[in-house]
């Protein structure tokens, strides 16, 4: 450090101390608030439901565009999670934004499914609700095709999905952070080493997966990263738009959904154990589902800082579906971030509206 | 400003961002491990089994109470939830016989929906 630097460093102090003094009280006016107050109102881009049935909820969100494209959009959730992570708050809702730029969106959110459900299987979910659900997406919208885009492991089943329906109606195909060989998902696989892990016993006696378990094993996976969350929502809590952002994702993230228990035993085996959609073996209700059998024009966007589906795991997807239109395109961010948050609003909206608006006419 | 390197609060924000990547990399190493799975899952079943039998009891306990158990708390939002997705349903079949009927004045549901024209920029010359 030169002489120079050095002053100017002291000179700054003062300054530097009176911020830090003024931070501090505002830390202690806005924690009190923050204590007070709940969480700002996440998913109200106002929507009509469609259709519920047990876990299974279908929305129609309203479109805003005076001209829509012809081929509506069916959003398949993450069974795990609540569909609001794609509608936070306006200016940072990916449901905003594609009625903003003229789709017509549909929602195939989950519930938690209730006791009764715990024997829902793999194939309730890709062989009657995704069904069920495009089939009233053609009903209302009076449209025979229908995109699909499935987030996470919403991906996963629309590929099984897709793979089994494959001579339509799904006119295109796009995944989230779709993981395919379970094998590179390689903390899951400790935690559900077959050696150790008696899902048949956990299933029988659970009934349905509790969430505190889901919401454990991501914990898990980065286990120093919600401690170190609450430090850095301590120190900018006088940031009002920090604190926003925190509360959006941390509520987002800590709303884990139960898994049904025979659905939760076929993910365990089918796919941790026997890494069936990797090889091929894949079978749903008798039904073989392998993904090379998609010919759909196909979009996979992945994210380079993934710790929930790392990209070896995810790799594969654009690889085996039998599409010739096929793209794979990996942003900067993580599971989450890839799709909600500033980071998604600058890359991966505009990427997918550049892809979809092409072959949604 | 003090540039990052001497000021201390860019330094202690730094060390804990640094702290959580190397205990967050220590901890997905020692995961790894196979004793760990076991250990895990010798825990999670034995905690499993424990709470199915805790549930039990309690459920012994409440009815010799005469309060209301846990099942049959579901059990009651279950029917609420049966309800509400029946209401759903009239819900639904209103809005399909407002959309069908298309009489003006309705609100939403009876509005028309935008056409279904829309072009890509690039076919149809700048976005609307």
């Amino acid at each position: 450090m030169n002489a120079s630097a050095a002053a100017l460093d002291l000179a700054d102090i003062p300054e530097r101390i009176q911020s830090e003094v003024q931070r501090a009280i505002q830390r202690s006016i806005k924690g009190v608030e923050y204590i007070a107050s709940s969480g700002p109102a996440l998913g109200s881009t106002p929507k009509d439901i469609l259709h519920v049935r047990g876990t299974m909820n279908l929305y129609h969100y309203r479109p805003i565009a005076d001209e829509i494209y012809r081929v509506p959009i069916l959003i398949v959730m993450a069974t795990t999670n609540r569909g609001y992570i794609l509608d936070m708050v306006p200016g940072q809702s990916f449901i905003e934004f594609l009625l903003k730029r003229g789709y017509d969106v549909y929602m195939l959110d989950w519930t938690a499914p209730r006791p009764e459900e715990k024997s829902l299987r793999m194939e309730d979910y890709v062989l009657d609700f995704i069904p069920d659900c495009v089939r009233r997406v053609q009903q209302d919208s009076g449209e025979t095709d229908v995109t699909v885009i499935g987030y996470c492991f919403g991906g996963v089943l629309s590929l099984l999905y897709g793979s089994i329906f494959n001579d339509g109606p799904m006119k295109n195909l796009i995944c989230f952070t779709t993981p395919v060989d379970f094998r590179e998902m390689k903390l899951f696989q400790n935690f559900s080493d077959r050696r150790y892990f008696d899902v048949d016993r956990l299933v029988d006696s659970v009934g349905n997966v509790p969430p505190e378990m889901i919401l454990s094993s991501f914990d898990m996976l980065r286990p120093a990263s919600r401690v170190v969350g609450q430090i850095q929502l301590w120190e900018n809590i006088w940031n009002d738009e920090f604190v926003k952002s925190y509360r959006m994702f941390d509520r987002w993230a800590t709303d884990t959904l139960p898994l049904a228990g025979e659905y939760f035993r076929s993910i365990t085996k089918d796919l941790m154990w026997d890494n069936k959609l990797f090889n091929g073996t894949m079978s749903v209700g008798g039904r073989a589902a392998d993904i090379a059998n998609i010919k759909v024009p196909i979009l996979h966007a992945v994210a380079e800082h993934d710790h929930i589906v790392p990209y070896d795991a995810a790799k594969h997807l654009i690889q085996k579906v039998g599409s010739a239109d096929k793209q794979e395109v990996m942003l900067k961010g993580g599971h989450v971030s890839l799709v909600a948050g500033a980071n998604a609003i600058k890359r991966l909206w505009p990427k997918l509206d550049s892809w979809l608006c092409e072959r949604s006419t | 400003m003090a540039d990052k390197s001497n000021d201390p609060v860019a330094m202690w924000q730094n060390m804990i961002g640094e702290m959580e990547k190397g205990f967050n990399s220590f901890a997905n190493k020692a995961m790894e491990s196979p004793e760990f799975s076991k250990v895990v899952n010798q825990v999670g079943g034995a905690t499993a089994g424990a709470q199915k039998q805790l549930g039990e009891l309690m459920e012994k306990y409440l009815v010799s109470m005469n309060l209301p158990s846990r099942a049959q708390m579901v059990s009651m939002a279950e029917r609420l939830q049966s309800i509400e997705g029946q209401l759903n349903e009239i819900k639904a079949l209103l809005h399909q016989v407002h959309s069908n009927s298309a009489a003006p004045g309705g609100g939403y549901p009876a509005a028309p929906r935008p056409p279904r024209t829309r072009r890509p920029p690039s076919a149809g010359g700048e976005q609307k």
